[in-house]
């Protein structure tokens, strides 16, 4: 056992650049899955942590429905952990031009401090709280140039208050928010008071005991207080949540997927060099009685090594990585949080053991079929690598393209949504599988073209290394990892554009500069047109998930008094430009409706055809006068205002959309006319910051990562050329021993480089671009909305293939310049 | 057709070879100085590690010497640089290995026009030549399968086409039966000895066997790396 030991240390110590290649391709592997795993657990830990905002560790909210709630009113239960009455209000800060609104916070600082601790800038606690006193956020206080001790003036229900700013906190905890401006927090007693609250708190939050569950604690609540005039309800929605931080961790299991992919076949082609370079010995072994068991285990016992040095150094990396890739975010997110850096047991354990088991599968295909070979053949040396006919694999590879594109194609015409996650996944790696099948005779087909066209423009050199390529393995294995890379750079490219504009799409091209999205009575839409500076108001009816066309919800439909505003507005894109004519004359004339391209191809309706628009109030007939582009506005059918209100009994709107001389200072006040009641109202600009900033900065790890990617794909082909130039080190030398100048091998390796390079780029091109389709098909948002195949982003990765198969011909290149000729061909 | 004899094809003058083993320096070849004549058939004999093969790496232009001088038709191709070194491989010198060295992607007809492609040549205009070659090594039927499909008598009579096709002024031959069984050995030595007498080709062949270098015209003994 020792000297087997010992035998397996000498060989990872003698072969240095062999052994780093192999540590850094599985080191590299678990570092990328361990960062997208615990990148998935920060982010949605951050995001729970943004979607609570005040309520820290309280989940659920008990209000009055009239008036407020005191602590008593709050039954004792053993379900309940900490609690804490707040008062809430609002206010407007204005200093030079600039109005910010600001929320109100008035709470119990004993409670508080039990769920949501607001943590002070100078690490202090908060004493002697009272009066005319105000603690801010250090983000608001650094862009107003505010100090401690300085007063500042509130306006609180039209009336000027003046606050003493007694201590600056850190944004964070009952500071966060999910919209612009900032929270305020003041004195309990001093809040009541200028907000009028003469009984109890405005809300109650309540923390549920350990291990007790928010629905737990929701049911036993609402059971106690049943009858009481109480309601209670959960601060957050924390499926919603989950969802959320899945959809932005998705790309990060993109990354891992391809970078166990190129790490399979890294460790596997590597093992096939290792086994054949270890066949004297394997023959050595047999021939003094090791069984194929024992020869197996012991190159086996090797790959194992390299796994756990890779795990054990890919955890600490990815640790350091994933701060590395965190730092910073929160600052860049308009929320401006920190995004914790969660490491879970599960994360570490899972990375680890798929650092190993990669490395010993990988390793077990030509081990074990080294063990196996007959003890004469070793032993001579006449091993011969068994050829699998041609014609069966790409049949093969063939079936499995077919398979893989047509998979979930036929599982999105109404599988389940497991199914096409599982026909997505079978899609994914199978165009991969397929590729790699077809590589080699691919190969074979380009490089007997490319012979005829290099030797007539470039010379017999360039016409003997296209010739070269032709059922040559090293090659094949160069250009699938070159494939394989370059499509997970261009796949993640793509899907990350997307999801950026995607975001920005929502407003692309619309004439509106600012939009109210809450409870708005006509006489509140009377007000604001009335402001200063406001040029048009389109106020509009809103249905989400209400209304039935032909018994089949619409996800959202607006309706709207003005069509030729609405689709000036809104960007309205008409699928031919003849239908806005027509449909804005019929608008006003009899009962119409506009509906979404995809509404109507996930309905089978077409322009003209007769609908039944129905919702709980009532409903009647609709002809489909036109049809719209979608978007990721979610809107899929437009009709009047006026239909609306006769048929459906619509009052309140629920959007309000506006143009204006100054959109933030229209907007401000429109906070301020909604008061407590609760909207989501931003300007066009405001909104598209704050959106792609917080993508942006949700994609920048993921773009980071494809560095790691690129790392990944550049140690492969590095790895590659090195076990290209061991097995070509002979036929250079037989060429050197027929005339061959170092001239020539230059020209010849560079033409060998950039034909592979061409080709893992034309068929990475390929394959990405399959992969993209599948992706949208299977995850995408279910829009008519398809991602921007731009053709630079398929050159640049092509290109950039190019230039490092290019780069690593250097090392044949230079290696071969100093070969002694002599020593390389003399022995077989 | 013959060529002439009497003019001197290559010429080794005060050859020495020294290896470098860590401190150790080992002189392989000391001091030789020889002549071959075109036409001749020589074979260098001498006891495993005697220089023989080194003398003839370094005579064909694959090694450098030590110190010494080779002259190859009148040039001191002993200090010829990489570019210069490779042009006289391919339009003068022809090589045969032990292990044929055939490049093993590349089927007979392309491993044989392997010297021609590396020199520029257009292989339509060298079809005649071709034929004429595999005829000679009797490979007509076998042009279009690569080396594994071949047995080690036919892959050493590639391996000779190769080294013919460009019309070297020597052809140098390291131990061509030292893998074959004496049957196909007999045989190379029988092709070997015609290509001498029927064109005059100059041969220059280092071999363990006695019975190989029957065939030879002159030999040569190595041996402590001197002639004997």
């Amino acid at each position: 056992m020792k000297i087997i030991l010992k035998y397996i240390f000498t060989n990872v110590k003698e072969r240095k650049t062999r052994t780093a290649v192999m540590l850094l391709s599985i080191l590299l592997s678990t570092t990328l899955l361990f960062v997208s795993f615990s990148i998935g657990e920060s982010y949605e830990s951050a995001q729970r942590k943004m979607a609570r905002g005040m309520a820290g560790s309280a989940t659920l909210s008990v209000t009055a429905a009239d008036g407020g709630i005191k602590g008593e009113n709050i039954p004792k239960l053993s379900s309940a952990g900490a609690s804490v009455g707040v008062v809430e209000g609002t206010a407007l800060y204005h200093e030079n031009g600039y109005y910010e609104a600001i929320d109100l916070l008035g709470a119990d600082l004993s409670g508080l401090n039990k769920i949501n601790p607001p943590r002070l800038v100078n690490g202090g606690e908060i004493t002697n709280f009272s009066g005319s006193q105000v603690i801010l956020p250090d983000r608001f206080t650094s862009k107003y140039g505010i100090d401690k001790g300085d007063t500042i003036t509130l306006e609180i229900s039209g009336t000027p208050v003046s606050l003493e700013v007694a201590e600056i906190a850190a944004y964070d905890t009952v500071f966060l928010r999910h919209t612009r401006g900032a929270t305020a927090l003041l004195p309990l007693s001093t809040l009541s008071e200028l907000l009028g609250q003469t009984y109890g708190y405005t809300e109650i939050l309540v923390k549920p005991a350990e291990e007790i569950s928010t629905s737990e604690l929701k049911s036993e609540l609402e059971q106690a207080l049943a009858g009481g005039g109480y309601r209670v309800s959960e601060v957050v929605n924390e499926v919603q949540i989950e969802a959320d931080a899945r959809q932005k961790s998705m790309p990060f299991f993109l990354i891992s997927f391809f970078s166990l992919t190129m790490s399979i076949f890294i460790i596997y082609g590597s093992y096939k060099v290792i086994t054949l370079d270890r066949l004297p010995v394997i023959g050595t072994f047999r021939s003094i009685g090791a069984t194929q068991k024992a020869v197996t285990k012991i190159l086996l016992a090797e790959s194992i090594l390299y796994g756990l040095l890779g795990g054990f150094l890919g955890i600490p990396v990815g640790v350091l990585a994933l701060k590395w890739i965190l730092r910073g975010m929160g600052q860049s997110l308009s929320q401006g949080i920190e995004i914790p850096v969660v490491i879970s047991p599960f994360s570490i354990i899972f990375s680890f053991a798929v650092a190993v088991i990669v490395s010993l599968l990988s390793a077990w295909l030509p081990v074990r079929r080294a063990s196996r070979l007959p003890i004469k053949d070793v032993v001579l040396g006449s091993v011969e690598e068994k050829q699998i006919p041609h014609r069966f694999i790409v049949g093969a590879g063939a079936v499995l393209f077919i398979v893989s594109i047509f998979l979930p194609r036929l599982a999105s015409g109404g599988a389940s949504e497991k199914l096409l996650y599982a026909s997505g996944g079978f899609s994914l790696l199978g165009l991969i599988a397929a590729a790699i099948l077809i590589v080699p005779l691919l190969t074979n087909v380009i490089s007997r073209g490319l012979e005829v066209i290099y030797r007539a423009i470039l010379g017999n050199e360039a016409g003997l290394a296209a010739r070269n390529m032709r059922d040559n393995k090293n090659i094949t294995q160069n250009i699938t990892l070159l494939f394989i890379s370059i499509s997970a750079v261009i796949a993640i490219t793509v899907v990350g554009n997307f999801v950026t504009a995607y975001v920005g799409d929502v407003f692309r091209d619309a004439e509106l500069q600012g939009f109210a999205d809450g409870r708005m009575e006509p006489d509140f839409v009377e007000r604001v047109k009335d402001m200063e500076g406001v040029e048009k108001v389109l106020p509009l009816y809103v249905y989400k998930n209400e209304m039935q066309a032909d018994g089949v919800t619409l996800r959202r439909l607006e309706a709207t008094e003005r069509l030729d505003w609405y689709s000036s507005m809104m960007a309205l894109q008409y699928t031919d430009k003849e239908m806005e004519t027509k449909a804005i004359s019929a608008f006003e004339q009899e009962r119409v409706v506009l509906l979404s391209e995809s509404c109507m191809e996930r309905m089978g309706f077409s322009v003209g055809d007769m609908i039944t628009l129905a919702g709980d109030t009532g409903q009647n007939d609709y002809r489909i006068v036109s049809s719209f582009k979608s978007r990721a506005t979610d809107v899929e059918a437009v009709i009047s205002a006026s239909n609306a209100t006769e048929d459906f009994g619509a009052a309140a709107y629920g959007f309000l959309a506006y143009t204006a001389a100054d959109p933030d200072a229209v907007m401000v006040q429109i906070r301020d006319l909604f008061g407590d009641t609760s909207n989501w109202s931003r300007t066009v600009e405001e909104f598209n910051t704050d959106a792609l900033s917080t993508v942006g900065a949700f994609l920048q790890p993921m773009h980071s990562m494809t560095y790691f990617i690129l790392l990944l794909a550049a140690v492969g082909v590095i790895n590659n050329l090195l076990i290209n130039y061991m097995q070509k080190r002979r036929s250079i030398a037989m060429y050197k021993s027929v005339g061959l100048s170092n001239r020539q091998n230059l020209k010849m390796n560079l033409v060998e480089g950039f034909t592979c390079g061409l080709i893992g780029a034309v068929i990475a091109i390929f394959v990405s671009y399959m992969e993209i389709k599948t992706i949208f098909l299977v995850a995408g948002p279910k829009i008519a909305m398809t991602p921007e195949l731009d053709a630079g982003t398929f050159l640049a990765a092509g290109g950039m293939g190019i230039i490092v198969t290019l780069a690593g011909s250097s090392v044949p290149i230079l290696k071969s310049r100093n070969m002694k000729l002599v020593e390389e061909i003399k022995f077989e | 057709m013959k060529k002439e004899l009497s003019k001197i094809a290559v010429e080794g003058k005060h050859i020495v070879k020294d290896f470098r083993l860590g401190a150790t320096t080992t002189k392989v070849i000391k001091d030789i100085s020889l002549q071959v004549q075109q036409g001749e058939f020589v074979s260098i004999m001498g006891p495993s590690g005697s220089g023989k093969s080194t003398l003839l790496y370094i005579l064909g232009g694959l090694d450098r010497p030590t110190g010494g001088h080779v002259l190859l038709d009148g040039m001191d191709i002993s200090r010829f640089g990489d570019e210069k070194m490779s042009r006289i491989r391919r339009q003068k010198i022809g090589f045969v290995f032990q292990f044929y060295n055939l490049i093993p992607n590349l089927n007979v007809e392309e491993n044989i026009m392997l010297p021609l492609l590396l020199d520029g040549k257009k292989i339509g205009g060298y079809k005649k030549e071709l034929n004429h070659i595999l005829e000679l090594v009797g490979l007509s039927d076998r042009r279009k399968h690569t080396p594994r499909e071949l047995s080690g008598g036919q892959q050493q009579r590639v391996a000779i086409a190769r080294a013919l096709i460009g019309k070297p002024e020597i052809l140098f031959a390291d131990e061509p039966t030292g893998n074959l069984d004496s049957r196909t050995g007999a045989e190379i030595m029988k092709l070997l000895r015609e290509i001498n007498q029927s064109i005059g080709q100059t041969i220059i062949m280092v071999t363990h066997s006695p019975e190989a270098a029957k065939s030879s015209g002159r030999v040569i003994t190595v041996k402590d790396g001197g002639i004997v």
